[in-house]
């Protein structure tokens, strides 16, 4: 790849003696121009690297998270719904309160699902210090 | 095909009945009290020694301690530490029961019951109810109750927050218990492809090898959801105690 700031510099000869001015400048600009380069080539594999392991860390727990999420939903619904059902079995209103108790129990799963997601991300936040690795390459469509 | 779910039959080992009712003394009694046995005499004979630098086995005892202490410290804080006591052993009875069911042949994984699971997580729900009503007294209901909410939608509000506050026993104990049969089952399987593909001849018993890796990569799955379980059951467990130690969020 052409490096604007590696091409020019006069290739010298170093011979052993103390290095004039611009040999000196022209020195010190290839020393940095090699530091950009290295930062190149090792940060990414770095990151990479640190990517990798948050992943596993973090994918090792995936699985206990999703069955989290599921669970946090199904259960607000199934409490909503006896809740309604008992009430209409007592009151003699048969479907109604279980319809509306049905529903508002799926809203408490959303708000359980939501309080479940900030701690969850709290939680990787702590773990990973925010550092989730790098954003997939959008492939597709937009 | 060895049915997969003949591993959760509850079987009768000693039959008691005491005033109509059956508490007979079944394989799942007898894994828990291996399981308390267990943990006692883990726990005793790691710290008899009690040394400054401590042995294998101390330095484990250590680590338990000093994990789930720090679980309570940064969930509840430092008052949180006079339920220590409760939430260690919480931790360890459903470790040391989903360790002991991953054992091949004689495992019996009590906590893959519902019953058990119900049982533990209503036991949490009623500490946090009455641990909860002492402490704040009628200000425990602050919880159901978020602040900044207008007068209009508070009653459906309240509504919501009530029955999400009923779920969390339900969703507490079924994710423990859906997690430890769906793994268990999910194991049952794909052995039981293996000795079918055994069966079949040998063009078939080669297959046999896809299966087995899957059974075997399922075991090492199964031995973190174990302790990746009981730690989500302990963490939660705090969680709930800190809202009725702290409620009004």
């Amino acid at each position: 790849m052409p490096d604007p700031t590696d091409a020019p510099g006069p290739e010298p000869d170093h011979d052993g003696g103390g290095l004039s001015r611009e040999d000196r400048a022209g020195f010190e600009k290839r020393l940095s121009s090699l530091d950009d380069k290295l930062n190149k080539t090792v940060t990414p594999r770095e990151k990479a690297r640190k990517e990798a392991a948050s992943s596993v860390r973090v994918s090792g727990r995936g699985m206990a998270y999703g069955m989290r999420m599921a669970t946090e939903l199904v259960a607000a619904v199934i409490v909503g719904g006896l809740i309604g059902y008992g009430l209409d079995y007592f009151l003699g209103t048969k479907p109604w309160l279980f319809l509306v108790f049905f529903i508002l129990g799926f809203a408490a799963g959303i708000v359980n699902l939501m309080r479940a997601y900030k701690r969850m991300q709290a939680d990787i936040d702590a773990q990973t210090g925010g550092y989730l690795g790098e954003d997939m390459p959008d492939s597709d469509d937009d | 095909m060895p049915d997969p779910i003949h591993q959760f039959n509850i079987n009768k080992i000693v039959d008691i009945n005491l005033f109509g009712y059956d508490i007979s003394f079944t394989n799942s009694s007898l894994f828990m009290v291996m399981a308390v046995i267990a943990i006692s005499a883990f726990l005793t004979m790691s710290m008899s020694g009690r040394s400054l630098v401590p042995t294998r086995l101390q330095s484990l005892a250590e680590i338990a301690y000093e994990f789930i202490a720090n679980m309570v410290r940064d969930a509840i804080g430092p008052e949180g530490m006079k339920f220590f006591p409760f939430v260690f052993t919480v931790f360890m009875f459903i470790f040391t029961l989903n360790m002991l069911g991953m054992f091949p042949w004689l495992g019996f994984t009590v906590t893959s019951h519902l019953i058990v699971t119900a049982g533990l997580a209503i036991m949490v729900f009623t500490l946090v109810i009455v641990v909860g009503l002492a402490k704040n007294g009628l200000g425990f209901f602050k919880l159901f109750v978020p602040s900044g909410v207008p007068i209009a939608v508070m009653p459906l509000v309240v509504a919501i927050e009530v029955i999400s506050f009923l779920s969390r026993p339900v969703s507490h104990s079924m994710r423990l218990f859906a997690n430890m049969l769906a793994g268990h089952i999910a194991l049952k399987v794909f052995g039981g492809f293996i000795v079918m593909l055994l069966g079949a001849g040998f063009g078939y018993s080669l297959i046999g090898i896809l299966p087995f890796t899957m059974a075997v990569g399922l075991t090492v799955l199964e031995l973190l959801v174990a302790f990746l379980q009981a730690y989500v059951f302990t963490m939660l467990t705090c969680m709930y105690l800190n809202d009725a130690l702290h409620p009004g969020h």
